[in-house]
């Protein structure tokens, strides 16, 4: 008697956010596949007659280029990450729930904080006049070293920005190994570092996975930390969307880009989950 | 005890934890400076840079315009959101799953990609951009925030609460209203303290959606950061952290809350 009237009442609670996402989400989305298709024209910025010249464009050496160092630059900081976030994550999992409380602050914070500032920041360690330069200085060394406006520079900014998205999956996926299993395989005889290879690191698996796909999506699309912190010559994708969006005004251009750094991305994450999935479905099978 | 980490990963903590903390720490500090450049350590304490950036109109403006849109983004996003939750929650019908993945979306979309595709979205409806478009992009990803911590809220509740004030009397509405809600308040201050960050920090739809006229903080720092390098960015930028920091510190305090993004 309640069901039939149930359903809708409930549905009245969730419209509002799907309209509103529906409007200001997929139509925006929708509306750049559209655009990428179009012809770019210098005067009135895109004419609705179809083509598939923005995407053919994407395989001229510039547009090459730029795809394969974003990729390759997000492949680096993920490992970054992968290296230095995996024991964090493993001291939080572990931890007493004040240190946790304390950790999980310190990673949070600079997190939310904008990216802008935490770049500033390294605009002022690493500039030409930068705190690193003044020491160095200081020291003895006559010359300025190039710090910012590198690859290095770009890299050291994008791994403090995703540290946290590799850290805090991985933590909750070890937080669900019971301390008992490391116990068990160290009581048989197994190495500290035996144990963390061949029990953590399986187990942590899944998050690390979600960890990996959350850093190179954001360093995939990062614009802030390259922009400032890069070379002029050294840009990535976002950059050349944002460029071809508000100064060059060529939107069809910035459309196909879009679509094919998103494509890129969505692609690589249901790789992702089919890989964890067989890897689940074999495991199972062996049992 | 065997489970004990071994010292050698401790270097890694102090890399991370030095990584993460070094460019605010230092923000901070030089914000405190006495002189025209940033030194570290600062030659002098001094308040300079503050009263500079409180002198500056166009600082003071965009930090108007981050703390307005901030704010409004908290609330739509608390309201959209909780409903939204509450749905979710409370459905019981096959796509409830697949629309809280929809849901939650927007904050696996790259914010990059969306401020484009938003800018030239309205482009095409011929809608000029100002503080108003940045509030429709921000509503947009500040909203899961809220509904992941209401669904955690009410998932973590006793349904039993609201049918025992219905067997009482209540109709479901008052017993939502009396009962569920007041039950609800820290999951609402939490999404809402949140939507309030992701939109004051956001600076990659900001860039898109804010309009010429009317910059957000991050995007008045952005420019100031290319074009010029004045101190009173370092006084801005403390402003900020200083403003996330105790938010996310009362969130964690208030409701003991176990922080996550």
């Amino acid at each position: 008697m309640e069901r039939g009237r149930a359903v809708p009442y409930w549905a009245l609670f969730v419209g509002p956010y799907g309209v509103y996402l529906l409007l200001f989400l997929v139509l925006p989305f929708a509306n750049v596949a559209l655009l990428s298709v179009y012809l770019h024209s210098p005067t009135k910025i895109a004419v609705a007659e179809f083509t598939a010249g923005n995407y053919a464009k994407l395989w001229e050496v510039y547009y090459a280029s730029l795809f394969l160092r974003t990729l390759r630059l997000a492949l680096v900081v993920t490992g970054v990450c992968v290296v230095l976030g995996y024991p964090l994550a493993y001291i939080l999992a572990r931890s007493t729930s004040r240190v946790l409380t304390v950790g999980l602050f310190l990673l949070i914070v600079p997190l939310m904080v904008s990216t802008v500032i935490r770049v500033f920041g390294w605009v002022v360690i690493l500039g030409s006049e930068g705190l690193v330069n003044q020491a160095l200085r200081r020291l003895g060394a006559p010359d300025g070293v190039r710090l910012l406006h590198t690859e290095g520079a770009v890299i050291v900014g994008l791994a403090q920005q995703s540290m946290p998205f590799m850290v805090l999956p991985i933590m909750a996926a070890i937080e669900r190994i019971p301390p008992s299993l490391e116990e068990a395989a160290r009581n048989l005889g197994a190495s500290w570092s035996q144990m963390f290879a061949r029990v953590i690191v399986p187990l942590s698996t899944p998050g690390l996975v979600s960890g990996a796909l959350l850093v190179f999506s954001v360093s995939m699309s990062a614009f802030v930390t390259p922009a400032l912190m890069g070379g002029r010559r050294e840009r990535m994708v976002g950059q050349q969307i944002f460029e071809e969006v508000l100064t060059a005004y060529n939107w069809p251009g910035a459309a196909s880009l879009t679509i094919v750094l998103a494509g890129l991305m969505l692609a690589l994450v249901a790789l992702a989950l089919w890989a964890t999935g067989r890897r689940a479905r074999l495991e199972t099978a062996r049992r | 005890m065997t489970g004990r980490a071994p010292r050698a990963l401790w270097p890694f903590v102090f890399v991370v934890y030095l990584l993460l903390l070094a460019p605010l720490v230092v923000v901070a500090v030089v914000s405190f400076g006495s002189t025209a450049t940033f030194d570290f350590p600062p030659q002098g304490l001094s308040l300079r840079w503050y009263r500079a950036f409180v002198a500056s109109e166009s600082f003071v403006r965009a930090f108007r315009v981050s703390q307005a849109v901030g704010l409004l983004t908290a609330l739509v996003a608390t309201v959209v959101g909780a409903l939204s939750a509450i749905g979710l929650v409370r459905l019981q019908w096959r796509g409830a799953r697949v629309v809280e993945t929809f849901f939650l979306s927007p904050v696996l979309v790259p914010h990059i990609l969306l401020g484009a595709a938003v800018y030239l979205y309205l482009a095409r409806l011929a809608w000029p951009t100002s503080s108003l478009t940045l509030l429709v992009g921000h509503i947009v990803i500040a909203t899961p925030y809220v509904i992941r911590s209401v669904t955690a809220g009410l998932v973590g509740m006793d349904p039993r609460l609201e049918e025992a004030a219905m067997s009482l009397g209540a109709s479901r509405p008052q017993a939502f209203v009396k009962v569920t809600l007041p039950l609800l308040r820290s999951s609402l201050v939490t999404g809402a303290v949140f939507a309030f960050i992701v939109s004051f920090s956001d600076i990659n739809l900001a860039l898109f959606l804010a309009g010429g006229n009317a910059p957000s903080l991050p995007v008045h720092i952005f420019s100031q950061i290319q074009f010029e390098a004045d101190p009173s960015i370092a006084a801005a930028s403390a402003l900020q952290i200083v403003i996330v920091g105790g938010l996310i510190l009362l969130v964690q305090r208030l409701f003991r809350l176990r922080l996550t993004v």
